[in-house]
């Protein structure tokens, strides 16, 4: 009886609140914001919406000073992982539901450029802002620059001075700066260091493939389309030299697994080629380790790994005040405020004549001076390797099949004959 | 037994005169007639009329872009036949994931239901503190995917997880979860078990629950005992819910994705694609590299393998479970004759 | 003594009681009806079945009551202090914004539940007891539509809500998962066993209508397969990520969403977000307690005595 009546109830709310939710749907989400006049920049009361990822150093007390300074209201909306920011870009780009303003790691910025036409075009007088390779990625076919730089991950190598010790290697970071002038260099040391003490030198071997493959100017394809991945002897001899010389000294193939965290502060390795985004990720997983540090030198001078834009995708409702924010953002000032909270390092050249970042030292890594070592290692970088749409599908199959090497799966040549296979499939 | 449900108000009888009586229905048979032909159709739609907006849409999209080379930003594409299927089926990934797929389908879904049908007719006793216990083996199931994940990474870790670990510590290499399909696919099986196990164990609780208790009483006079008890009246009378656990085990096991998703830390299926299945070949296809036609053109082929193995396993447990002794519902073929008779038994008074 | 396994299925149903009742007036014979209290063999694999099940939720507690490198440190039995110190962190998190996110995630998960129980029971009496044109081939169709893998339903969806411009509501959550191919497909089975004809046909034969007999005979006997399928569907929508995080914004998230951004940074605090792992469990844990108690046995063995 009782559960009858109690079920006669439910049915009744069930359908009732299901209807009130269903016509409560169709009333489409209110959004004020008073339109701008044309050619005014006055945008007083205007609400705009930010979306990035990870930890770009934009705070809230950052923000607030955007909106002190122009009115403009900032809602700032983080997704967990560039992977999820990722999905959620490319399902509603050219449709409606993106921020106003947008940050795209690099990463996945190349098959954005294929709808470069979808985002509003930086403004002229902005161009020149950041370092020209970085400038020269986000500009598309017809010259438009299309992205604001954010930040740049210029490569030095992080290592441990105590095993640096034990292996009879220098412990200074001046002195380690001096062993790795070349990747030969580098190997060599590597090999000297494992034979040793018979533990793995670097933390992964694809993180020197990265590094190899960075250095390149055409990877794999070429700027007007052709795909020359498998016919490219660079690629090919980047292979090699990370299968035959890095994966012996390396601990494991790649980067990110649990594992791999737990060796930061297990000492399985000794040394990592790091960007500064990096240094944040070591001093978060070993916090007990005192022995860290950062030598001012990368094999062959300079290589960049990571690093992000901004982006105002062109249909948006508030194009002009969103262009605004995201030149705000990626104003030298901006970026170096950005650094000391997150260790975003700046891609502006501006920003590093700027005391904060030059002075700039990481207590962790024994007061390293990892501001000056960012601008040494950045302004190493020469060459800006194209990347096409593709560039990453390419390069996570070579990383797999350094990775078959690695686990013992495949052989050399196996590996780099399923890699041509599959790529061919592209 | 009789399956007229109606009440006829008169009927066709001998009267003594020998004449036969008209058929007269009045208005509210009329309605109960069209109650009994018409009502089903109503207790259904509230499900098909949502069905149709929001599930008929997705699919007959996703039907249509496999014929297509699909952009999913600018939601065009041209149409290009057949193509993304036959690219598909020539992809030596396809095969491997395909494998994978079976085995870790079968890894899981045997020992699962094994495992559901025991731990649920433990259940089904007369415990105290019932609700605590049955609840209990729903606790997996409820634990966020991300707890569940790093759990597993560290158990499963191919240096420092918990079960090579100890396998070092008595003197046995380690097992290559990471590197060996076999490896990586019995790893992943535990997951999935792991989450789903309880999820079964409650669906056949339930419908042991709806079995009646004086058969069993009945059989306990008789001197059965439980494991009898349990081959004779308990699994024939789950039958519908077997066939229906079986069939939704291997919809979900031909379309397992979460779990080796979080298995390593790219998602992708291994760097030799170890453990690469379907499902997961499809995402990657479709949300790494948006190629929307080719993924949807997946989802197909995946949908007739499913039909396919869900058809097999329907005949494989029609034929395995058999109805002895309980049947109280009478097979079509049996109805049918029933009705055929009552018509004759009904013409022949009818005459006389 | 039994005669019921070898009688025919036109057993009236006064008759099935009487069995028992001549067992149990047997006399000196104490003959044990109930099922014998379980020993300690039972009790010992339910405790076993209980401890593995426990297990992530009680690592994430460990985890989540200690701080950033508790993760990575071996892990130990003892639960550190910190768990409210954590629990705080995350309720007051403003990225998270936990309590509209429980909320919605609560009253979008009921309504899913609750219509998709209503829906699926009644469509599962049809096609479990109704007999009418078309009805097994609309079952099948049914069942294959659950063959239809799932990752790519997002597409289509939400250029469909877009359109409607129903982004950013929770109502884009509740509408698309109103109805379950799964909960239709588990009623009808259910129903076909649990449900025995001849009380339908009471029924009918005292003149209810149809509504009348699903009612009482029908919304009877699917309890506890609807608190199993309630249980169920609420579960799914509550832990559900991918399509609430494409389809909601930062302001009307559900849980799982919100959650995630704890996540958000390139060094993971996952004593946090574990600590948040226990937080969102805990109003599933309530609701078991409520499910659990409707897996009752025997509902129908009165109703068919009478």
């Amino acid at each position: 009886m009782n559960s009858r009546a109690l079920r006669r109830v439910g049915l009744m709310a069930g359908v009732a609140t299901t209807a009130a939710i269903v016509l409560s749907g169709c009333a489409g989400s209110s959004n004020p914001s008073p339109s701008e006049s044309e050619g005014e920049q006055n945008f007083e009361g205007v609400e705009l919406t930010l979306a990035t990822f990870n930890d770009f150093g934009y705070t809230d007390e950052l923000l607030a000073e955007f909106t002190e300074e122009t009115g403009i209201k900032v809602v700032h909306n983080k997704a967990a992982t560039s992977n999820d920011a990722r999905a959620n870009f490319f399902q509603k780009l050219g449709k409606t539901g993106l921020a106003d303003v947008e940050a795209v790691e690099v990463d996945w910025f190349t098959e954005m450029m294929k709808y470069s036409d979808l985002v509003a075009p930086v403004p002229e007088d902005l161009k020149g802002r950041w370092l020209d390779w970085k400038e020269q990625a986000a500009t598309d076919a017809n010259g438009n620059l299309v992205a604001y730089g954010t930040d740049i991950g210029p490569q030095a190598v992080c290592f441990r001075a105590d095993l640096f010790e034990e292996a009879g290697l220098p412990t200074d970071r001046e002195e380690v700066a001096k062993l790795f002038p070349t990747w030969d260099a580098f190997f060599d040391i590597a090999d000297e260091y494992v034979a040793k003490t018979g533990k793995p030198f670097i933390d992964s071997a694809n993180s020197v493939l990265q590094g190899l493959v960075n250095q390149l100017e055409t990877a794999y394809e070429k700027p007007d389309g052709t795909i020359v991945a498998t016919e490219n002897p660079d690629i090919r001899a980047a292979y090699d030299t990370v299968v035959d010389r890095a994966v012996p000294i390396s601990a494991y193939a790649g980067q990110w697994s649990e594992d791999w965290f737990a060796s930061m502060a297990s000492g399985e390795y000794a040394a990592m080629l790091c960007p500064p985004w990096m240094h944040g990720i070591i001093s978060g997983n070993a916090p007990d380790i005192t022995d860290w540090d950062v030598a001012d030198a990368f094999p062959e001078g300079g290589g960049n790994w990571g690093g992000s834009y901004l982006v105002v995708p062109a249909n948006g409702a508030n194009v002009a005040a969103a262009q605004k924010l995201a030149d705000w953002l990626t104003s030298p000032e901006t970026q170096i405020k950005a650094f000391n909270s997150a260790g975003t390092f700046p891609s502006q050249p501006d920003a590093q004549s700027s005391p904060d970042l030059t002075g700039f030292v990481n207590e962790y890594f024994n007061d390293a001076p990892t501001g000056e070592i960012g601008i040494n290692r950045a302004n190493a970088i020469t060459v800006s390797t194209y990347k096409g749409e593709k560039y990453f599908q390419f390069h996570d199959a070579l990383q797999n099949a350094v990775t078959r090497v690695f686990d013992g799966v495949e052989d050399k040549e196996t590996a780099w004959n399923t890699w041509v296979t599959e790529v061919s499939a592209f | 037994m009789t399956t007229t449900a109606t009440r006829p108000a008169t009927r066709p009888t001998k009267k003594d005169d020998g004449t036969r009586q008209p058929r007269v229905i009045s208005f509210s048979q009329k309605l109960s007639k069209w109650d009994l032909k018409f009502s089903p159709y109503l207790y259904i739609s509230p499900f098909f009329i949502m069905f149709a907006i929001v599930g008929l849409f997705p699919i007959g999209y996703t039907a249509v872009i496999s014929f297509m080379d699909w952009d999913l930003v600018r939601n065009s594409g041209e149409f290009i036949g057949i193509d993304q299927y036959v690219w598909i089926l020539t992809q030596p990934h396809f095969w491997t994931a395909l494998r994978n797929t079976f085995s870790i389908f079968l890894l899981s879904s045997v020992p699962q239901l094994i495992l559901a049908i025991f731990i649920a007719a433990v259940l089904d006793r007369n415990i105290r503190a019932r609700t605590f216990w049955r609840m209990s083996v729903l606790l997996p199931f409820v634990v966020a995917p991300v707890a569940v994940g790093l759990i597993f990474t560290a158990i499963f870790a191919d240096n420092f997880g918990l079960v090579n670990t100890w396998l070092n510590g008595i003197g046995i290499d380690g097992i290559p979860w990471h590197k060996d399909p076999l490896a990586s696919h019995v790893a992943i099986a535990t997951m999935v078990n792991y989450r789903w196990t309880g999820y079964n164990t409650l669906i056949l609780l339930a419908a042991m629950q709806a079995v009646n208790r004086d058969f069993y009483e009945a059989a306990t006079v008789d001197g059965a005992g439980p494991v009898r008890q349990f081959f004779s009246i308990t699994l024939p009378s789950l039958k519908p819910t077997l066939i229906f656990v079986i069939i939704t085990s291997t919809i979900g096991g031909l379309q397992i994705f979460d779990e080796p998703r979080v298995f390593d830390q790219f998602g992708r299926g291994g760097a030799g694609q170890q453990w690469l299945t379907i499902a997961l070949y499809l995402y990657d296809i479709g949300w790494g590299q948006w190629n929307f036609g080719r993924a949807a053109a997946m989802a197909w082929i995946l949908f007739v393998i499913i039909l396919l193995i869900g058809l097999i396993n329907l005949f494989i447990t029609r034929t395995l479970v058999r109805d002895e002794g309980l049947h109280r519902e009478l097979t079509k073929r049996q109805a049918r004759a029933l009705g055929k008779a009552a018509k004759k038994n009904v013409k022949e008074e009818a005459s006389r | 003594m039994s005669t019921l396994e070898t009688t025919p299925a036109t057993l009236t149903v006064a008759e099935e009681g009487i069995p028992n009742a001549k067992a149990r007036r047997r006399g000196s014979r104490t003959i044990k009806i109930r099922g014998a209290r379980p020993g300690w063999v039972t009790y010992g694999i339910l405790t076993v079945v209980f401890l593995t099940g426990v297990f992530p939720l009680y690592w994430s507690f460990i985890i989540g009551s200690g701080d950033a490198s508790s993760l990575r440190r071996p892990f130990s039995w003892v639960p550190g202090g910190n768990f409210w110190d954590n629990a705080m962190a995350v309720m007051n998190n403003e990225a998270v914004n936990f309590w509209p996110a429980l909320w919605n995630s609560i009253y979008s998960s009921f309504l899913i539940a609750a219509a998709v129980v209503i829906t699926s029971t009644l469509a599962g009496w049809a096609f479990a007891k109704l007999r009418f044109l078309g009805g097994p081939a609309l079952l099948v169709f049914v069942v294959a539509t659950m063959a239809v893998p799932q990752q790519l339903g997002v597409v289509p969806l939400y250029i469909l809500f877009s359109e409607l411009g129903w982004t950013g509501q929770i109502g884009a959550i509740i509408i698309p998962a109103l109805t379950s191919a799964f909960g239709v497909f588990w009623m009808t089975q259910y129903l076909r066993q649990a449900v025995p004809d001849e009380l339908i046909e009471a029924a009918r034969v005292d003149g209810a209508s149809m509504i009348r007999t699903f009612w009482t005979v029908g919304v009877t006997a699917a309890r506890p397969a609807a608190a199993m399928l309630f249980l169920f569907t609420f579960v799914g929508a509550w832990n559900n990520f991918f399509w609430p995080f494409i389809v909601l914004d930062r302001q009307n998230p559900t849980l799982p969403v919100a959650l995630s951004l704890l996540q958000s940074n390139y060094f993971v605090d996952y004593s946090i977000v574990l600590a948040g792992v226990i937080l969102a469990t805990i109003p599933l844990l309530l609701l078991f307690i409520f499910a659990g108690k409707q897996l009752v046995s025997g509902i129908m063995a009165g109703a068919v005595k009478g």
